[in-house]
């Protein structure tokens, strides 16, 4: 059965949208702001004891002994961890590329200062952290490799022995005429660039409590698990246990951005408790766990890029070099950050020829991780400078140098340089929006008055794609397995009529349980409080992932869809009976199942589906008495890459065009953003409140990562930023809050036409600030590279320029 | 271990006794001993301000005080904002319209905050709100529609009861 | 992230106080509104093994206008100093200053003489102390002294209380009617410890500087009294020419100053020249 889903809103079973669409209130609110939603750390089970972590306090260093009895003899503690038992119990951590890691406790040798070396179960978390005190590790201190230049080198020492070198991964991917494009332009331009690590940083850090059932091998976890699922499956390879004896039931949690994966802190705890006889262990990472050993750090990048222009501004081709440092090893699909470029590699030009030199480097650090974006913020910042810097060398206002190189609107589907397809855009429409709303000549003008007095003002315009819908083929490359990711849910008509369905994500922040009510309030003519979303366990849910990728919004609405027309095609069956026509004359219109010709005759919902539970008597032969149905939804299209890595891969293209006018104080370095400018098209906004939302949180995120936030390393491989006094988080003082504008282009390939949304203004707002940066010192003479922009690094830049 | 002692303090307006180490946190002993776990702990060394509760009357970080500071003292935290039937406070209200949240993790330590600031400055500019605020760290909404959420309950507080 | 175990104690008097350090000596640290002690006592960082808490000790919460002066109980948080009228209309800096420590939620907690006795190189209150000349009170076992903020601030977190000796008040003369004063700084953001600061005030008589004091801050070991700029500045008129050539002696003539991941030892230098010029120009907009 092929499946038609609404293309549009108007295709729903309704005269008119009463909720789709909205803005309406979320449905998870009420909960949250009464203190009440059960957060992992909120949880207490019986017999439950509290687990600590001993990190290592060297980036590189062998272990000559670890001796645990005085740990294990303090007043309290249940159980103890070490290597050993994680050698004896588990397998080696998965990771991407492959064999680049090692158990979730050291063995042989700590790679990173963080590195989790050993853990204890205690009645109390305090009682843990004591013990952890009398562990006695004697460790031998290797030269730490910092790095990523010099880890690449050959001849340089290594990360792991076993390999022969410190290259994770190298590959040179070629899209068309790469050489002769850039020996035929009129005008080539390159620049090195430097993105220094940032990350997640949800307020809430990833906790678990673990239960190794000793009796029938069972594990059960609760979690702050993003994907739950997902991290089943893991388990299951991991401890070599049948995948039905492993449950994970996801905690709603305090934001995750990528970094909860938890696959250490995980593990140790389940292993923790097949020591303790079972009992469940707590594990709350602490915020000083999270920032130096946690999924907290992403991006550490080295870039040089070149691009080739013709004298009227269009660019013929795209080189980008990538020296990308992974950390210590490849655990947590950090990696795929590096490869996610390739999904909106030219951005949102029509770039014909591309280049992508990929390398991806081990150091003494923390291994890097997933974070909003997946790797395009970084990539878009370096693009961006280049447009810019070949629009100041031709004259061209940097506006104009991107409309002249747009992707037509009349070209979608587009498929780019790199392989990935675009849906739709109108990229041209955004850029005029944001021109419209800023007032852009006339900000020019105040930018040349400014520059008269003296002052470094600046404006920035860039325009981007977000890539959304994810797939695992994006990933295939870097050897991730599988094409397409199912999700689904189960929608159940009970026979008070009320909807409940099933899901197997948690709540994470995003209003996805808000956006399921919506669609089944709407579908079935009823009011959202008729609707409950509920969350299943991994054995008990229809196949799911979970958020990612910008892929939930769109794969729900998927599932959602599809289950309720299945269900709908069971309710149309017991209407027809009942009106004695065929079911084909029977039609679902503001939940009336009613005969087309005969509109008179109809039944509720609410109604078909009690007659299916309470009255065999008139359920039609081939229906089941189950009110009931499930499906899972999955991109449709996706095939294994080509030779180069060129694949359809993430289904949508959202785009976005930012505009930001800056000054930055020459006496202090301090970057003030004056005015800020935003058209957004997501394509359909399912509830364009929440749109807004991941809108302005990612502005905040892109402020944070432009401006403040860095992970920094001294040369032994120490964290300098190991708390939030030093790891700098943007607060309400430092966050702009644009203006913003709302364009609808609807994907031609996803149910009702929505985008993927969820990452949204990262993807931007470091490029545009730096291009606002960039601008204002433009009189100045030098460039910014280096993001972070702080204030020492550009005072320094401009005092280069006066002396 | 160091003794233990025994404390008594109001939270809510209900009376509470605990018995606790010297050491313990006021925050563990709000969510751990007392079960009042709607008080969060971001980072525990008193950035974040997701922790944030009012002990008589003022603003303070939980992470950061020692639980057997709490002695003799008055709290109140998110579990008393609304009202005992569940009505929801007007700072409550306007969080769900303005969309002053998205994973709520932080909301509640945001919400004592403002209710100090209202309580004091019940119509607040824009900048004494951020003042109010600038010590707490969301890392999801980007703070416009917190700003709002301030601005809106500000409202609902001034307008008279009907 | 739990502290370590340690014992308490709650005196409520200050002689009970004196005592249990002198008891206790250098295990003992003394707990005032907790703002910096317990985020260390939370990472393990501070290891004491004695922690005794002012805070119920009676009689050390206070702003009173004593003669010419402000007279501050140490243990007064710093949001009522901020919130007292009477600190606004006799001192305006250091209601300024106060309101630049941290967020209102720290400031609830924070107390004056916790912030002053901590001695952080890069806080508002030492170096206020030190341009308002104030006078530290301090208790210990051979009773009590007073000494001036000059004299009080020895190094990094370091003064010149005893282990025994805790500081009890603060005295903070009243800002003459007329003087100009500034404070400014540099934070990578709001409400953070300043990268460097600095702060200001300035007499004028007849268009004629008749006094001045200039402090840096977050540029040594202590705050750091520039007399060699305040020498400049007596018996000038102050204009737009020497206020800049001030900044720039300042930039590079104080001892290197501390880096750290967010400021270099010569963006520092920077920050501290280009800061006081601020101070200056705002401060001889308030001079009368």
């Amino acid at each position: 059965m092929t499946f038609e889903f609404p293309k549009s809103l108007d295709d729903l079973p309704i005269s008119s949208p009463k909720w789709v669409g909205k803005p309406v209130n979320r449905v998870e609110d009420p909960q949250l702001v009464t203190g009440k939603t059960e957060f992992i750390d909120n949880i207490t089970l019986p017999g439950m004891v509290h687990c600590a972590i001993l990190h290592s306090p060297h980036a590189h260093a062998r272990i000559k002994s670890i001796d645990m009895s005085r740990a294990a003899a303090l007043l309290g503690v249940v159980a103890t961890l070490t290597g050993e038992d994680a050698e004896r119990w588990s397998r080696p951590m998965y990771t991407t590329p492959q064999g680049w890691g090692g158990y979730v406790l050291a063995t042989d040798k700590v790679r990173f200062v963080g590195e989790p070396v050993a853990a204890v179960a205690a009645t109390s978390r305090y009682i843990a952290e004591d013990a952890l005190e009398l562990i006695d590790v004697e460790y031998e201190p290797i030269d730490p490799i910092v790095d990523a230049f010099s880890a690449a080198q050959p001849g340089s020492p290594k990360v792991f022995e076993e390999h022969d070198d410190n290259i994770m991964y190298q590959r040179v991917f070629t899209w068309g005429e790469v050489d002769e494009s850039f020996q035929k332009a009129d005008h080539v331009y390159k620049e090195s660039f430097r993105w220094n690590r940032v990350g997640a940083n949800p307020l809430e850090t990833f906790g678990v409590i673990s239960e190794w059932d000793l009796v029938d091998d069972t594990l059960t976890c609760r979690g702050a698990f993003q994907t739950a699922s997902f991290m089943a499956m893991g388990r299951a390879a991991t401890f070599r246990l049948p995948s039905n004896k492993v449950r994970f039931i996801a905690q709603p949690h305090g934001g995750s951005f990528g970094g909860k994966g938890g696959g250490r802190g995980t593990d140790i705890t389940l292993m923790l408790s097949r020591k303790a006889a079972g009992r469940p262990v707590k594990w709350i990472e602490d915020r000083m766990e999270y920032l130096s050993s946690g999924g907290s750090q992403a991006w550490d990048r080295h870039y040089e890029a070149s691009i080739a222009v013709n004298d009227d501004g269009t660019v013929t081709a795209l080189r980008v070099k990538l020296l990308d440092d992974m950390g210590a090893t490849a655990e947590g699909f950090g990696a795929t950050g590096a490869v996610k470029p390739m999904a909106s590699f030219t951005g949102c030009y029509a770039i014909p020829n591309a280049e992508y030199d990929l390398t991806l480097v081990a150091t003494n650090k923390l291994p890097a991780s997933p974070y909003r974006g997946m790797g395009p913020p970084p990539h878009n910042f370096v693009l961006e400078q280049m447009m810019d810097i070949a629009a100041r060398d031709l004259g061209l206002d940097p506006a104009e140098m991107r409309r002249r190189n747009f992707i037509p609107a009349d070209q979608f589907p587009y498929i780019i340089a790199s392989g990935n397809e675009y849906d739709s855009g109108e990229y041209e429409a955004a850029l005029d929006k944001v021109l419209e709303m800023a007032g852009y000549e006339q900000l020019r003008r105040e930018q040349e008055e400014a520059r008269a007095q003296g002052r470094h003002v600046g404006i920035g315009v860039v325009s981007t794609i977000e890539p959304g819908v994810f797939d695992w083929n994006a990933y295939t490359v870097i050897g991730t397995q599988g094409i397409g990711i199912p999700e689904g849910v189960t929608v159940a008509i009970d026979t008070m009529g009320k909807i409940t369905a099933r899901v197997g994500f948690a709540l994470e922040g995003q209003g996805q349980y808000t956006v399921v009510t919506q669609l089944l309030a709407e579908y079935f003519g009823v009011e959202l409080e008729d609707v409950r979303v509920v969350l299943a366990d991994n054995l008990s849910a229809p196949p799911n992932f979970g958020p990612g990728g910008s892929r939930l919004g769109v794969a729900i609405t998927g599932a959602v869809l599809g289950a309720a027309q299945r269900l709908t095609e069971k309710l149309t069956k017991v209407a027809a009976k009942l009106f004695e026509v065929q079911p084909e004359d029977v039609e679902l219109l503001d939940g009336m199942l009613r005969v087309k010709s005969v509109p008179e005759s109809q039944l509720s919902v609410a109604n078909a589906a009690a007659i299916m539970l309470n009255r065999s008597d008139m359920l039609p032969p081939d229906v089941d008495p189950s009110p009931q149905a499930t499906f899972a939804w999955t991109a449709p299209g996706r095939v294994e890459p080509d030779e180069q890595g060129r694949v359809k891969s993430y289904l949508t293209a959202a785009n976005a065009c930012h505009l930001v006018m800056v000054e930055v104080d020459p006496d202090t370095g301090q970057v003030e953003i004056l005015k800020y400018y935003i058209a957004d098209d997501c394509g359909t906004r399912l509830n364009p409140a929440n749109v807004e939302g991941m809108v302005q949180g990612a502005v905040a995120q892109g402020v944070g990562a432009t401006l403040l936030e860095e992970y920094v390393y001294d040369d032994d491989g120490q964290l300098l930023t190991a708390s939030f006094m030093d790891y700098l988080l943007p607060t309400i003082h430092e966050v702009p809050f644009p203006e913003k504008a709302a364009l609808v282009t609807p994907s031609p390939f996803t149910p009702l036409g929505a985008k993927g949304a969820g990452e949204s203004a990262i993807h931007t707002t470091p490029a545009a600030i730096m291009c606002a940066i960039n601008d204002a010192l433009l009189p100045l003479g030098v460039r910014a590279k280096e993001v972070p922009a702080s204030p020492n690094r550009l005072w320094k830049l401009i005092q280069g320029a006066s002396g | 271990m160091a003794a233990k002692r025994d404390i008594r303090l109001t939270v809510n307006g209900v009376a509470y006794e605990a018995t606790v180490e010297p050491r313990m946190t006021l925050v563990d002993m709000l969510r751990g001993e007392l079960g009042l776990t709607g008080t969060h702990v971001g980072c525990e060394h008193g950035v974040c301000g997701a922790c944030t509760v009012l002990m008589d009357g003022r603003a303070v970080r939980s992470c950061i005080m020692l639980a057997v500071q709490a002695d003799g003292a008055d709290f109140m935290t998110i579990e008393g904002l609304a009202s005992r039937e569940g009505e929801l406070h007007p700072i409550q209200q306007a969080f769900i319209e303005e969309r002053g949240l998205q994973c709520g993790f932080c909301t509640p330590g945001f919400m004592m905050s403002i209710l100090e600031l209202l309580q004091e400055t019940p119509d607040p500019t824009d900048d004494e709100i951020k003042d109010a605020l600038g010590g707490a760290i969301c890392r999801c909404t980007g703070y416009e529609s917190i700003l709002k959420s301030v601005r809106s309950a500000a409202k609902k507080l001034l307008a008279p009861a009907s | 992230m739990k502290p370590a175990s340690f014992e308490y104690f709650a005196p409520t008097s200050v002689a009970d106080a004196v005592s249990l350090l002198q008891e206790h000596g250098l295990e003992a640290k003394l707990l005032a509104g907790g703002q910096s002690l317990v985020p260390l006592l939370n990472m393990r960082l501070a290891r004491p093994t004695v922690v005794i808490d002012v805070n119920r000790v009676d009689g050390l919460s206070y702003v009173r206008e004593d003669g010419d002066a402000l007279a501050i109980g140490a243990m007064t948080h710093q949001r009522e100093v901020e919130r007292a009228e009477l600190v606004q209309r006799v001192n305006p800096l250091l209601h300024a200053a106060t309101r630049l420590i941290g967020h209102p939620q720290i400031r609830n907690r924070g107390t004056v003489g916790g912030s002053i006795a901590h001695a952080d190189p890069a806080a508002e209150l030492p170096a206020v102390a030190l341009a308002l000349d104030a006078e530290m009170h301090i208790t210990g076992p051979n009773g009590e002294k007073a000494v001036p903020a000059a004299d009080f601030f020895v190094t990094y977190l370091t003064t010149t209380l005893e282990p025994a000796e805790m500081l009890t008040e603060v005295r903070v003369p009243a800002l003459p009617q007329g003087t100009g004063w500034s404070i400014q700084e540099m934070a990578r953001r709001h409400g953070d410890f300043a990268l460097a600061g600095a702060t200001v005030t300035l007499s004028m008589n007849g268009g004629m500087c008749s006094d001045a004091r200039v402090v840096l801050f977050g540029v040594g070991a202590t705050p750091l009294r520039v007399q060699q700029a305040e020498e400049r500045l007596i018996g000038e008129r102050v204009d737009a020419a020497l206020i800049s050539e001030i900044g720039r002696e300042i930039s590079s003539s104080i001892d290197e100053p501390l880096a750290d991941i967010h400021a270099t030892s010569e963006y520092r230098r920077n920050l501290a020249g280009v800061l006081t010029e601020r101070a200056l120009v705002e401060a001889l907009g308030r001079a009368a």
